[in-house]
């Protein structure tokens, strides 16, 4: 009877034992030290950081983690070992902690879940809090286009359904409602994590709508990713503007009853020129004028500040290759496939491309993929600070 | 220029014997939709054929936006989604009639946002009714200038003097949650119009608007008599008398003209507010006005030599296009 009781609790624990030469497991040793390594460095940090807004960005990076750890421990503690109940003599009183122990290693096992995500979003590197988000249309003529246009709208409601603000600023399209390309500045400052992901080359397999004969095309769109530093600010000046409406003579006001609304600003420093024509409101005209100005502005200045192509060139590292081929948009067999995870197929394209869970989905997948890898580098190339102090 | 008058007036009742106003006509063909109508569809570029130089010729500017406008209205469509190539755009019969109509009365020079029924303020879209005034675009400018000096005021208490359409109460109210506001207005038609505008836009709990016509010693409508107010704003009627002989027709023709007359010099109306102004703003109270070019100065002397110790000159603003048009003034 005891036996067969303790019999679950013994396997798991030896399953875990043996999970242990996984290195993202927390029975793995080197984990172990790592992790504690990351509660003395926060509670260093606690100590001696003062006014020093780096040490308080890692210590805001820290908290998850230490207090996931933290949590973690008092459970175990709450754990009887093993001993202490073999020597229990009263039967109901072993029962009891029998019952209580395994409550607490459900709740240990969720503690390790949120532990281990922790750790993962830790492995993320820099935040920045814009990024600059390009369509263009590749091999494939107006077809390539049609479909860019179809990437642009599946990824503007993407947008929407991650609730990151985003601009258009530069759009080219063509007369059949295909696209050129398109550039938009993309605010949220989880916003790159999630969409360095999607850089790269996107195929499609289809029927287009432009083919009279019903052979099946395979054309391209890429996607380009900038993130844009923290550090990159424009600052306008009202008196480096000229701005521009049709209706500058005569009086004004009551007396005329003219309805042009378009703005035109140019940038007398840059001597960049921006139009808004969109709104019947030529108040909103200007707004609009000026946001794509500033936009304008920035793409320039990231373009030639050295800490963007910096910023870019790591970004691109591993999966964020431009040339990279990253998925498949096959619509005779109504499926998408990603080429750089395992079982990257999904079915429903239409959904899909509606940019909302399913899109959501696939990317956290990729997301997830990228945390494990970086973090087991990470674990890799650790060293436990004792050992290091042993060399010297 | 009389005879150029004479033409458009002309023009116009010709368009109006088959043209019922653009909100009537509107809600006719929007309940028959497609299967009543059917036939045959045109392509828009097509059904705009010539329609560019006509109404050129009529002395219409800027007909590109004007189609657009028109295009989008006979589609039903918000005029920030038409593409600008209408290439893709079809009118079944019944709009290809609409859309011609509509540009028939834009070359008698109908305003464009009467045709329309509609136009955009700010972040608000109001109806626009026959005679009541349109909203300038300069108007905005003056809206967003107050605005900006009231976003962190707690709590305002907001009197309009003649609020047209409602379109400077209404998107106060729209950006600024925590303004209140009354306004007062001559013509019955306007007053019918703001309320119905304060509805659309949901905004009727802090707006009400009384029809009353301002007059000597008889500021206020009756019940209102004893109030006074944080803020007083108001784009009175500015265009001197003389000068109606020089507006378009547009304006002339088609605009109420109550809310343009400003007297001999433009400020009658003004000094109206001026007076009503020292009864019913609190102390500290500010009156802001949207005036003509030349008013600002003019009103910086009579506040010095009329209303020393009551109203004091604040400042004055420009607007777009650099013209010195807006002035604030507070209450001692």
């Amino acid at each position: 009877m005891l036996l067969r009781k303790l019999l679950p609790v013994r396997c798991g624990y030896l399953a875990r034992r043996w999970a242990s030469s996984d290195p993202l497991s927390l029975q793995n040793e080197k984990l172990q030290s790592y992790l504690e390594s990351l509660r003395q460095e926060y509670y260093g940090l606690r100590v001696n950081a003062t006014g020093n807004s780096r040490a308080y960005e890692r210590l805001s990076q820290l908290e998850g983690v230490v207090n996931a750890l933290e949590q973690r421990r008092v459970l175990e503690r709450n754990i009887t070992s093993a001993k202490d109940i073999e020597q229990e003599k009263d039967e109901d009183m072993r029962k009891l902690m029998e019952e209580e122990n395994e409550v607490y290693a459900d709740l240990l096992s969720k503690q390790e879940h949120t532990m281990l995500q922790e750790l993962l979003a830790l492995a993320d590197d820099e935040v920045y809090p814009a990024l600059i988000f390009g369509v263009n249309a590749g091999a494939g003529g107006q077809e390539a286009m049609l479909f860019a246009q179809e990437l642009f709208e599946m990824y503007t409601s993407y947008f929407e359904h991650m609730g990151w603000e985003y601009e258009e600023f530069a759009r080219e399209t063509t007369d059949i409602g295909g696209l050129r390309h398109a550039n938009v500045m993309v605010n949220g400052a989880d916003a790159f994590h999630w969409l360095r992901f999607e850089a790269g080359v996107h195929r499609v397999q289809r029927v287009p709508a432009t083919e009279k004969a019903g052979r099946m095309h395979t054309s391209t769109a890429s996607i380009t990713v900038i993130p844009r530093p923290a550090d990159v600010h424009v600052h306008i000046a009202e008196k480096d503007l000229k701005i521009e409406t049709k209706r500058a003579s005569g009086a004004g006001g009551q007396h005329v009853n003219t309805t042009d609304s378009a703005v035109r600003i140019v940038h007398l420093p840059t001597g960049l020129a921006v139009e808004a024509q969109s709104e019947r409101s030529q108040l909103k005209n200007r707004e609009l004028a000026l946001k794509r100005l500033q936009a304008r502005l920035v793409q320039q200045q990231l373009e030639s500040s050295e800490a963007s192509k910096q910023a870019t060139k790591k970004a691109q590292q591993g999966s964020l290759n431009r040339n990279e081929k990253i998925r498949t948009y096959n619509f005779v067999q109504d499926r998408v496939t990603d080429h750089r995870i395992q079982g990257g197929t999904l079915h429903n394209l239409d959904g899909f491309l509606k940019g909302g869970e399913s899109l959501s989905g696939l990317v956290e997948k990729l997301q997830l993929e990228h945390r494990r890898s970086r973090l087991r580098d990470l674990l890799e190339a650790w060293q436990p600070p004792q050992k290091a102090a042993n060399k010297d | 220029m009389f005879k150029y008058l004479t033409r458009s007036v002309r023009l116009t009742s010709r368009a109006l014997t088959h043209y019922n106003y653009a909100t009537s006509s509107s809600s006719s063909s929007s309940g028959s939709g497609k299967n009543s109508t059917g036939g045959q569809l045109v392509a828009v570029t097509k059904a705009m054929e010539g329609w560019s130089q006509k109404l050129q010729d009529a002395g219409v500017s800027d007909t590109e936006f004007n189609l657009k406008c028109i295009v989008s209205h006979v589609l039903k469509r918000k005029f920030n989604t038409v593409p600008d190539n209408f290439s893709q755009l079809h009118f079944d019969q019944k709009q290809l009639a609409d859309f011609e109509r509509f540009l028939e009365a834009r070359c008698a020079r109908m305003p464009l946002q009467h045709i329309i029924g509609e136009w955009d303020f700010l972040d608000i879209t109001l109806k626009t009714a026959p005679t009541v005034f349109i909203p300038r675009p300069e108007t905005e400018e003056f809206v967003s200038l107050v605005i900006e000096n009231y976003k962190d005021v707690k709590h305002v208490n907001m009197l309009e003097v003649g609020c047209g359409s409602g379109a400077m109460s209404l998107s106060m109210l729209h950006a600024l949650p925590r303004v209140e506001a009354t306004a007062i207005e001559r013509s019955k038609a306007a007053t019918v119009l703001a309320a119905e505008n304060a509805k659309l836009l949901g905004l009727q709990d802090r707006f009400q608007v009384h029809n009353h016509t301002m007059e000597e010693d008889q500021y206020m409508p009756e019940p209102l008599k004893d109030k006074k107010y944080d803020l007083i704003i108001s784009n009175p009627p500015y265009v001197k008398t003389e000068e109606f002989q020089f507006l378009h027709p547009e304006v002339v023709v088609y605009e109420n003209l109550n809310a343009l007359d400003g007297g001999s010099d433009g400020l009658r109306v003004a000094r109206l507010v001026f007076d009503l102004a020292c009864r019913h703003l609190h102390s500290g109270g500010k009156l802001w006005l949207e005036l003509g070019n030349e008013h600002p100065p003019l009103v910086k002397t009579i506040m010095h030599l009329k209303y020393e110790g009551r109203l004091n000159f604040v400042g004055s603003y420009y607007d777009q296009y650099k013209r010195e048009r807006f002035v604030q003034i507070e209450k001692v």
